[in-house]
Parts: C-alpha cells; sequence; structure tokens
C-alpha cells in the first residue's frame, strides 16, 4: 500500500508574522519557513504505518515555489521514501491544491492520503475535503487516532463537544488533528540521507491543471495593537473598572 | 519619558544595556535607553549565550574577562538568575600547529591573569566521555569561562542599571539626531526629544543606518549565523540523574564548531564557510525577532566532523536550526569607542560575540566617556581604526571572510586575501616584479618581503619561524651593510598652517615643536592618565606651518584627535595631503653615495645633520622634502615627494644603487631593524596603558615646557615612581622568536609582559621590548621569557643595543 503525504511550506511558527508594506500578503522573504505542523503530524503518521509493516511506501507531495524542496527533504529525512514537488510560483488556493493533488493521486495510486486539517497560513481547512470530493474518496476530518486493518480505516475524529469514532472503506482521506502524534525530528545522518532521496519535480502543466486564483486578495491587514494596560491600585479599584470599563462583573 | 538626559543609550541588546549598566554604575544615574522594539531584539535573543575567554588579543582578552567576572555577580546583585554555567571550557586540538596557537594564546592569558591549562587526551577523555578522542592530540582548558542565558543576563543588566536610577523606553523608534546651539544632542524619537550631553549607538544589525544619521560611515554588515539543537540524548539525560555536572563547551577549531549541552540536549554552532552577509542595504522594515532560513548544506562538513567525535550528536534528532543575523567587522572585533569627527558621540557597535563582550564593553566604554580614558588599552577595537576604503563592497567580503575565518589558525603575521589589492602606491607594480610578498594594512598593499628569484612568493606561516625568515635576514643585512629602500607611502600626512598653529600643536604634544625652520621633532599626544596616544614626526615649513607625519593606519584615530582640537576661531587651517606624497625612505651606510649621484644638494652632515628637513630636486622629482630620520637606524632620508614622481624616483634610486648593492626591504625587516634600535612601535609598545615615562620617552618628555594633556599625571607618577619601565631584551631562543604579550619571568614569577618581539638578524639572537617592575630593568639582570611556554633566558640590554650612540644616524 502507498501513503500520499502532501505537505505545505508555511512562515515558521515561532517567527512572527508580518504585513507587507503595501497590504498586499505577508513578508516571506529571507524569514525561517518551515512544514506546516499538521502536514508533520501526518507524515509521522503514515512513517509509522510503514514502520508497523502497514504501508509500503511513504510519499511526499508539495505544491509550490521552488523552495518548498525543503520541506519535502525535511519530510524525507523523517522517514518518507520519496518526494514529489509541483512546482510554480503562482498563488495556490484550496480548489487549485485540490486538482493538483488528484493528478497526483492518479498518476502514483495511494491506497491513502493523509494530511493536515489544515495550514496555519491560511487556516483554510479546505483542501482535504476538496480532494475527497474531487476523487470521490471516503474521508474522515481531524483526527487524533488512526488504525488500518485489512481495507479498513477505523478514525477517530474531534469534534465539538467530543470525539466520533468512523470507519472509511480504503481508499481514504484522513486529515490530521493536533493529537494524533507528537512527530519525531530528524537525526542529521538522516537529514544528510534525504538530499539523495527521490524528488520529482514537475509543472501544474505537466498533470494539466487550471490552477487560476477564483479569489482576489483586496488588502492584507495586522490586527490591531494592543493597547498598553493600567495599574490599578487597590482591589476596590481593580472591582470597580473590572465593573465599569470591562463590564466583566 | 524624559526630555533631559545625560547620556542616551541607542540599543537594547546586551552591549546597550551593558553600557547603560556601567554608566548607572559609575554614578550617572540621570541616564536612558531606548529601544525601537523590545529589550534582546535583534541579535542577542538568539545569541547562543557563548562566554569564551579565548582571544589573542590583549584588549578584546580584557574585555571578556572582565565580563565573566561580572556576570558571576548579577544574580547576588539584582535577584535576577542569569542562567550562568562554568562548566568551562574545552579547546581541542588536531596538529602541533594548533597547539603552537594555543600556547601562544597562553602568553596573553598569563600576562592578563586568565587561567588555562594544557590537557591531554586522557584528561579529554575525562572532561568529556562522549568525545571520541581519536586524532587529537591534546587541548587547552578554561575552568572558568563557560555560557550564560544571554536574555536573562540582559534583564539582569536592565535591572541593575534601573536600581540606579537609569530608565530605558522600549517601543520607542530613534527618528534622527540633532543638536543644540550649546552643543548637546538631541535624539529625535517617535515619542519625542531628549536632549542629552552623550548619545551611544549600541544598535547591532542597525549600525550602519544609526551612524549614517550623523553622517558617518561604519563597515558594520552582519553575518548570518546557524547552530542546531538537539532533543535529548539519553547519555546526557543518564549523566544528570547520576548527579554529573555538565561538561565543558568542547570547541574543536579544526572543524570550526563549537558544541555546548542545553537541557540534556546538544548545540552544535558552526563556523562555515559561504555563509552569506545579511541586510547589506540596511534591515527590512520591522524586523525584530525573525530568524533566517536554514542551510543545512553549508553546515555539512561541520556536523560530518561533529558526528564523529561525538557520536552521540548524530543518533537523535534535531529540534531545531536557529539561523540569525551577527554584526561583524572586516576584522571580527568590535568598534568601541568615539564615532568619528563627532564630539561625545560614541560607539560600541559590530559585536560578533556581544553576549561575552557586553560587559566589559560596557565597563570601558563608560569609563572612557565618564573619564575621558577607557583605563585600558582598546586599540584592537577602537571605533576609528577602519578608513574611507571599508566601502560597502568591501565591508560585505572582509565581514564574510572573518565570519569563517573565526576558528581558523590565526598565525601571528597572518594576511588574510579579501579585497585585495586595494589601495597601492604608483610603486607597487615595481615592487611586485621585484618579488614582493604582499601585506595588507587600513587597505594599503605594503612588501612584507621579497622573495628572491626561485623562491615562492608566498607566505607559509608558522608560530615559530614563517618561511620568510632567511630572506628577511638578506634585507636586514641590505639595510645595514649597503643600502635599502622602503616604500612608507601609506603614511598619514597633514599640512597644519595658520597663525594658531604652532600654538595648536605645542598643547597637544609633549615634546617641543622643532623651532627652526627644517628641524624634525618626534612628539606624541598623551592621554589625560599620561600614557601615549599619538605619535607625530613633526616638520617645520614655516613660523605658521608645519608639516605631520604618523601611521598610515591611524589616519581616522589621529585625526579624529587633530579635528576636535582644532581652536574654533578659525587660525589652524587642517589639511589632509595623505595621497599627495609618496614616501621612499633610502637608508642604510652608502645612502649619501646614492642620492648625491641623483641630486646637486649637500647631503653632508654640517650641511644636512639628522634631523632635519630641506626640499630638494632628486633626478627628475622636483621638491622633495628630504627628511633625514630612518626609523631603522642607518643614515638615511625618507624622501617625502610628489605622489607623480614616484616610479621615476623608483627607478632612478635602483638604476643609481646597482653599484652599491641596493636592495628593497619589506615591513618585517624594518620591524627587526627598528627593534634592535629600541624604537617603539606605536600600539604595542605605545600604548594607552603604560605612560610615556614608564615607555622611556624621556628625551619626547619636557614636563617644564608648559601645559599638555597628561601632564599632571606625569608630574603625580614622577613623583609617586614608576610601575613599570621598558627594557630591551635578549631573548637566547630556540626556533621561536617573541612575538609580543610573552609573559616575562623572574625566579618563575611574571614581573613583567612583551609589547613585541622578533628577531634581531643583524645582531644575531632573539629580542623583544617588555614592560617589567623597575627592580628588574637594570641593564644587565637576568630574567627570563615563555616564549610558546617554554622559559628562554633574557637579559636585560642596554637602550638600543645596535649603534647605542647613534654614530651611524649621524655619520
Amino acid at each position: 500500500m502507498k501513503v500520499l503525504v502532501p505537505v505545505k511550506r508555511v512562515l515558521d511558527a515561532y517567527v512572527p508574522a508580518r504585513v507587507k508594506p503595501d497590504h498586499s500578503g505577508v513578508v516571506l522573504d529571507n524569514v525561517k519557513m518551515s512544514m506546516n505542523p499538521f502536514c508533520e503530524i501526518a507524515v509521522e503518521a503514515a512513517i509509522r504505518m510503514k514502520e508497523a509493516g502497514q504501508a509500503e511506501e511513504v510519499i511526499l507531495v508539495s505544491a509550490g515555489p521552488q523552495k518548498s524542496q525543503d520541506v519535502i527533504r525535511n519530510g524525507l529525512a523523517m522517514g518518507a521514501d520519496r518526494g514529489v514537488l509541483i512546482q510554480t510560483d503562482e498563488e495556490l488556493q484550496p480548489l487549485a491544491v485540490a486538482k493538483l493533488l488528484k493528478a497526483v493521486v492518479e498518476q502514483e495510486g495511494p491506497t491513502l492520503v493523509l494530511m493536515g486539517k489544515q495550514a496555519i497560513d491560511g487556516d483554510n481547512n479546505q483542501t482535504g475535503q476538496i480532494l475527497a470530493a474531487l476523487l470521490g474518496w471516503a474521508q474522515a476530518t481531524f483526527c487524533s487516532k488512526l488504525e488500518l486493518a485489512g481495507d479498513t480505516l477505523t478514525a477517530t475524529r474531534e469534534i465539538d463537544g467530543g470525539l466520533e469514532h468512523v470507519e472509511l472503506a480504503l481508499p481514504a482521506i484522513a486529515t490530521v488533528d493536533l493529537r494524533l502524534n507528537e512527530p519525531r525530528y530528524a537525526t542529521l545522518p538522516n537529514i544528510m540521507k534525504a538530499k539523495k532521496k527521490p524528488l520529482a519535480v514537475k509543472a501544474p502543466t505537466d498533470l494539466g491543471v487550471d490552477i487560476a486564483p477564483r479569489f482576489k486578495t483586496l488588502k492584507v491587514t495586522p490586527p490591531p495593537e494592543r493597547s498598553a494596560g493600567v495599574k490599578v491600585a487597590s482591589v476596590a479599584e481593580l472591582v470597580e473598572k473590572l465593573r465599569t470599563e470591562a463590564k466583566a462583573l | 519619558m524624559k526630555t533631559h538626559a545625560r547620556a542616551v543609550v541607542v540599543g537594547g541588546g546586551a552591549v546597550g544595556v551593558g553600557v547603560l549598566y556601567h554608566l548607572a554604575k559609575a554614578g550617572w544615574s540621570d541616564v536612558v535607553l531606548v529601544e525601537r522594539n523590545e529589550l534582546t531584539d535583534g541579535s542577542t535573543w538568539h545569541a547562543a549565550g557563548l562566554l569564551p575567554l579565548f582571544n589573542v588579543s590583549y584588549s578584546v582578552g580584557q574585555l571578556h574577562q572582565y565580563s565573566v567576572e561580572l556576570y558571576k555577580t548579577l544574580e547576588a546583585e539584582t535577584g535576577q538568575d542569569v542562567g550562568f554555567h562554568g562548566c568551562g571550557n574545552l579547546r581541542l586540538a588536531r596538529t602541533t600547529e594548533r597547539m603552537d596557537e594555543y600556547k601562544y594564546y597562553l602568553s596573553t592569558a598569563d600576562t592578563i591573569g586568565v587561567e588555562c591549562h594544557i590537557l591531554g587526551v586522557d584528561e579529554i577523555r575525562s572532561l568529556w566521555p562522549l568525545c571520541n578522542t581519536e586524532g587529537l592530540i591534546g587541548a587547552i582548558f578554561h575552568p572558568t569561562d563557560g555560557h550564560i542565558a544571554p536574555a536573562d543576563l540582559t534583564m539582569a543588566l536592565a535591572k541593575g542599571a534601573r536600581a540606579r536610577g537609569a530608565e530605558i523606553y522600549r517601543q520607542t523608534l530613534v527618528t534622527g539626531f540633532g543638536r543644540t546651539p550649546t552643543g548637546e544632542w538631541i535624539v529625535h524619537t517617535d515619542k519625542g526629544d531628549i536632549t542629552c550631553e552623550h548619545v551611544i549607538s549600541a544598535t547591532g544589525n542597525y549600525a550602519r543606518q544609526t551612524l549614517a544619521m550623523v553622517g558617518v560611515d561604519i563597515p558594520v554588515i552582519p553575518v548570518e549565523h546557524q547552530f542546531l539543537v538537539t532533543e535529548e540524548i539519553p547519555e546526557l539525560v543518564a549523566r544528570k540523574a547520576a548527579g554529573l555536572p555538565e561538561m565543558p563547551i568542547l570547541r574543536e577549531s579544526d572543524a570550526s564548531y563549537y558544541m555546548r549541552e542545553e537541557r540534556q540536549g546538544l548545540i552544535l554552532g558552526p563556523y562555515e564557510k559561504g555563509a552569506p552577509a545579511w541586510a547589506v542595504d540596511g534591515v527590512p522594515e520591522g524586523f525584530g525577532r525573525e530568524l533566517l532560513p536554514p542551510d543545512y548544506d553549508r553546515l555539512e562538513p561541520h556536523i560530518e566532523a561533529a558526528i564523529n567525535r561525538v557520536p552521540v550528536f548524530g543518533q537523535v534528532g534535531v529540534k531545531d536550526c536557529v539561523n540569525g543575523p551577527i554584526a561583524y567587522t572586516p576584522d571580527g572585533s568590535p568598534m568601541i569607542g568615539p564615532a568619528y569627527g563627532l564630539r561625545n558621540f560614541w560607539i560600541s557597535e559590530g559585536h560578533s560575540f556581544g553576549i561575552t563582550a557586553a560587559g566589559g564593553a560596557g565597563h570601558y566604554l563608560a569609563n572612557w566617556i565618564i573619564d575621558g580614558d577607557p583605563g585600558i588599552d582598546l586599540l584592537a577595537v577602537d571605533s576609528r581604526r577602519f578608513g574611507p576604503y571599508a566601502t560597502r563592497t568591501y565591508t560585505t567580503r572582509k565581514n564574510e571572510e572573518a565570519y569563517e575565518h573565526v576558528f581558523i589558525l590565526h598565525y601571528p603575521h597572518e594576511e588574510r586575501p579579501a579585497c585585495r589589492p586595494a589601495k597601492t602606491s604608483p610603486a607597487y607594480a615595481r615592487q611586485d616584479t621585484m618579488g614582493a610578498v604582499w601585506g595588507q594594512k587600513y587597505g594599503w598593499e605594503r612588501a612584507n618581503w621579497f622573495a628572491p628569484e626561485g623562491v615562492q612568493r608566498r607566505d607559509v606561516y608558522s608560530f615559530r619561524r614563517g618561511n620568510w625568515f632567511p630572506h628577511v635576514r638578506a634585507e636586514c643585512r641590505a639595510m645595514r651593510e649597503r643600502v635599502g629602500v622602503i616604500d612608507m607611502t601609506p603614511f598619514t600626512k597633514w599640512l597644519v598652517s595658520g597663525p594658531g598653529a604652532e600654538a595648536y600643536l605645542d598643547r597637544l604634544v609633549a615634546n617641543r615643536l622643532p623651532k627652526t625652520i627644517g628641524r624634525i621633532n618626534l612628539c606624541h599626544v598623551l592621554t589625560n592618565r599620561g600614557t601615549v596616544r599619538s605619535e607625530f614626526t613633526i616638520v617645520r615649513d614655516a613660523p605658521d606651518r608645519f608639516y605631520v607625519v604618523h601611521a598610515g593606519a591611524a589616519e581616522m584615530y589621529d585625526g579624529h584627535l587633530l579635528h576636535r582640537e582644532l581652536p574654533p576661531d578659525g587660525s589652524v587651517t587642517l589639511e589632509n595631503v595623505t595621497g599627495r606624497y609618496g614616501v621612499l625612505l633610502v637608508s642604510g651606510p652608502h645612502a649619501r653615495d646614492l642620492l648625491s649621484r641623483l641630486t646637486s644638494a649637500d647631503l653632508s652632515g654640517a650641511a644636512f645633520p639628522w634631523l632635519s628637513c630641506r626640499h630638494i630636486d632628486i633626478g627628475l622629482a622636483p621638491q622633495v622634502r628630504a627628511m633625514r630620520v630612518s626609523y631603522v637606524g642607518e643614515l638615511g632620508w625618507e624622501l617625502h615627494h610628489p605622489i607623480e614622481y614616484q616610479t621615476h624616483l623608483f627607478d632612478a634610486l635602483f638604476e643609481a644603487g646597482r653599484d652599491y648593492g641596493i636592495a628593497p626591504v619589506g615591513m618585517r625587516a624594518m620591524d627587526s631593524l627598528r627593534l634592535e634600535k629600541t624604537y617603539r612601535a606605536l600600539g604595542t609598545d605605545l600604548n594607552r596603558e603604560n605612560s610615556a615615562l614608564e615607555a622611556g620617552l624621556h628625551r619626547f618628555v619636557h614636563l617644564n615646557k608648559g601645559a599638555f594633556i597628561g601632564r599632571e599625571a606625569l608630574v603625580r607618577q614622577q613623583e609617586a615612581g614608576l610601575p613599570y619601565k621598558l627594557v630591551t631584551l635578549k631573548v637566547s631562543v630556540n626556533g621561536a622568536d617573541p612575538l609580543g604579550n610573552e609573559p616575562v619571568l623572574s625566579n618563575g614569577a611574571v614581573i613583567g609582559r612583551a609589547t613585541s618581539g622578533g628577531y634581531a638578524h643583524w645582531l644575531d639572537h632573539g629580542i623583544a621590548l617588555a614592560y617589567v617592575r623597575p627592580d628588574y630593568a637594570e641593564i644587565g639582570t637576568e630574567l627570563e621569557m615563555a616564549v610558546l611556554r617554554e622559559r628562554r633566558p633574557a637579559l636585560v640590554l642596554t637602550e638600543s643595543p645596535h649603534d647605542p650612540d647613534n654614530l651611524r644616524l649621524r655619520a
């Protein structure tokens, strides 16, 4: 069984986002970028399936600029087998990504697609769902537990107010949530070996996919700055302010 | 926010807060610091926090030593834990050359009192059981340094400063600087203006942008530095559980990396080739706490070496790769002191080892601001040591070079290759044809030595003797026996004129100015502590006009002083004529015979005595200022000529000199020759720690001439007695010559230190100039000197052991 894991290159979670002066987006030039943390969880899950003998091959796929190779290499260093980069400098929206992934699924023939529930940059939470629809596959989203048995995937979903247990017939798509696992860090020897693992580079046109954006970004603005707090002299004053200003009491 | 303060520090990293702390500690409670973002933003927050004492520079070594001692006391003083780990640090050596470097460094350590030991392989294993010792021959161990938490250190310094009245304004952006009519500074910020007496710029990555606001260009451009952090390592977890101490910081210089424990994991910090300069044209708007993309490819050779040395390092995952910008300068040392040409504007910029330097830099800069003198010699980190040649392009390339050279073997005569040649004299091409092996100082190419036909034209360095040794010896003999030529064009030259010129210069220097026209005097500018700041050769051209010559590399350092001391009434005109005149020194017993072939001027001792100057024609060159002085201590003239005649003059000298066996002579021979004459070099033998009297400059210091800078201190010192005296030592060497910084011992106890040294080729023995306690300064005193850790006999010689009565000079 092959497992396909789409991975995305995003602004590192610990780097503060700065809005470009012309409000066209966030500054991404020459700042630290990393694999989306939810994608890392999906990679970890796939590698564990391989280590458990349930999967033969873990293939990573990313769509984006040439530098997206770095996150594929990172996943290869964790233990995935090979990578595919669909290279483009164009803006990619969830529908376009899902179409690209559909084309890759058709070429590679995986039985399972494991992916992050969302990426921490756009927080769209759409790509997995759209891909499932385009392929007509079963899907389980927000998974905090996954078990494979024969042709069946059992998933525990984190939903409002509790957990949902579902069974999916393979082939299927699962999008993973934070509590599924704790991804490993790659060791340095593996980081260096990862450079020699196969990584195919394709263009969207090779896959015959139209990636033209359907939405237009009008303006990106930073959240309003927090105004400075005030020091209160006494408990009485605090209570007073909570009552009259904060209206919390 | 205050609108007035005594001093405003710009920049809230460890370095800026370190200055604020020391100003406040010295009693200046009315001081403030402004920071554009938050304290530690920029570079402090991502620093690895190492506190290496290892540094071959006497200046930098003392900064670091002060810091480490201070940091140990900060928690007790402020209550803020600074995360000080006194785990020590272990530097490994694979080769004897590397051990020689360590031994050379140990001289400095011994003279400034830093504890450091040489260890064998067994001791390495017991200190670092996880280290594979294959291929190692030894190490040096500093038991007293370690590492610290940079952010906590900054907060502790801030707390200590605030407790003494200092105020810190965060989220406050400096938008410009202005001056009040009375000369105070106005710091414009986005929160309002602060008027103050002193400004201190400690802005890290922003240094060039900050200084550009006051019209000063400084060569500080950051370079990317990465370090890797691993997750927990079972062996380290077990060590901790067993109550074992943290292992020392490990540095494998020959593989160019450091490694230390961090939360039972390891940090690896390589200094790799190809690390790029960052933000060459300014820091991106809003940059505060960002990191840069990691680049593992560059690190690969270092990672492999580290895994080989410490196998467990490769067995666990890498949690993080921190790539952040660190300020750099072309020579890798920080810039501390006054901003060129400005009064009361100070800088502490270009700190690549800012955490280690912050305490010491803050302390000595605060001294400098408050007392007018740092208290130790800081020439190696002086803020005015680079000139206009340090352009954006030069700085970018040299700073990248400085970064990748952090761990290379630093030979004492090392010349670095980037940005060469930059400044050349017209005779460069001629000397190049003659086999010159070049060095670079202050951007100038200077011939260090000349390789005869068939000899490889490059330096093969050693801590003992370089490949140039026999060739330098031949140059020395040519100078002493025949006649030699040294290109000294890089000298800085000024014309000082006007009705106020005499009074202006006289007040500056300790010597009397030359009285008669055409006389030459060697004059020193002292500090207010009576130590030696500058050295000028002054010629009187006319009653109201002087020609002033000094070291090429001191152009900005001395230019700052000359401009600052100008009287405001416009009665003195100061003109830098460095580029207008070339200088060729022609010296040796045949110098007069040779020059007589090229000029009709009377060069006899009666008509043209020692220490006089005439304008004469030589060959086709008109109006050559011939100065009868010689830094090599032979009959000779410095020919200061119109630069456009240099090639002609050079050719004419060598053509006419063929019969006399004329030879081109380089800087290394000059250094040997001047040591034989006990001619003190500025910056080493003459420095800001030893007074002019200690340096034995009595002939050039006239305490009764009237007021000059430093006079009172000298009078006091003369009454109290001198703590040290400069002596010339004959060192019985054994294949390795003294280089300066070696400890001088008597009965095993350190009683002084060498400030320069080498081999006296003419006298044929090792030689050193050293400051020793006065009771050891008598001629004939038998002492010892540790040369590369080997104790060698050292005998106090008479001053100027070669030609002590100057008979050759006066011939």
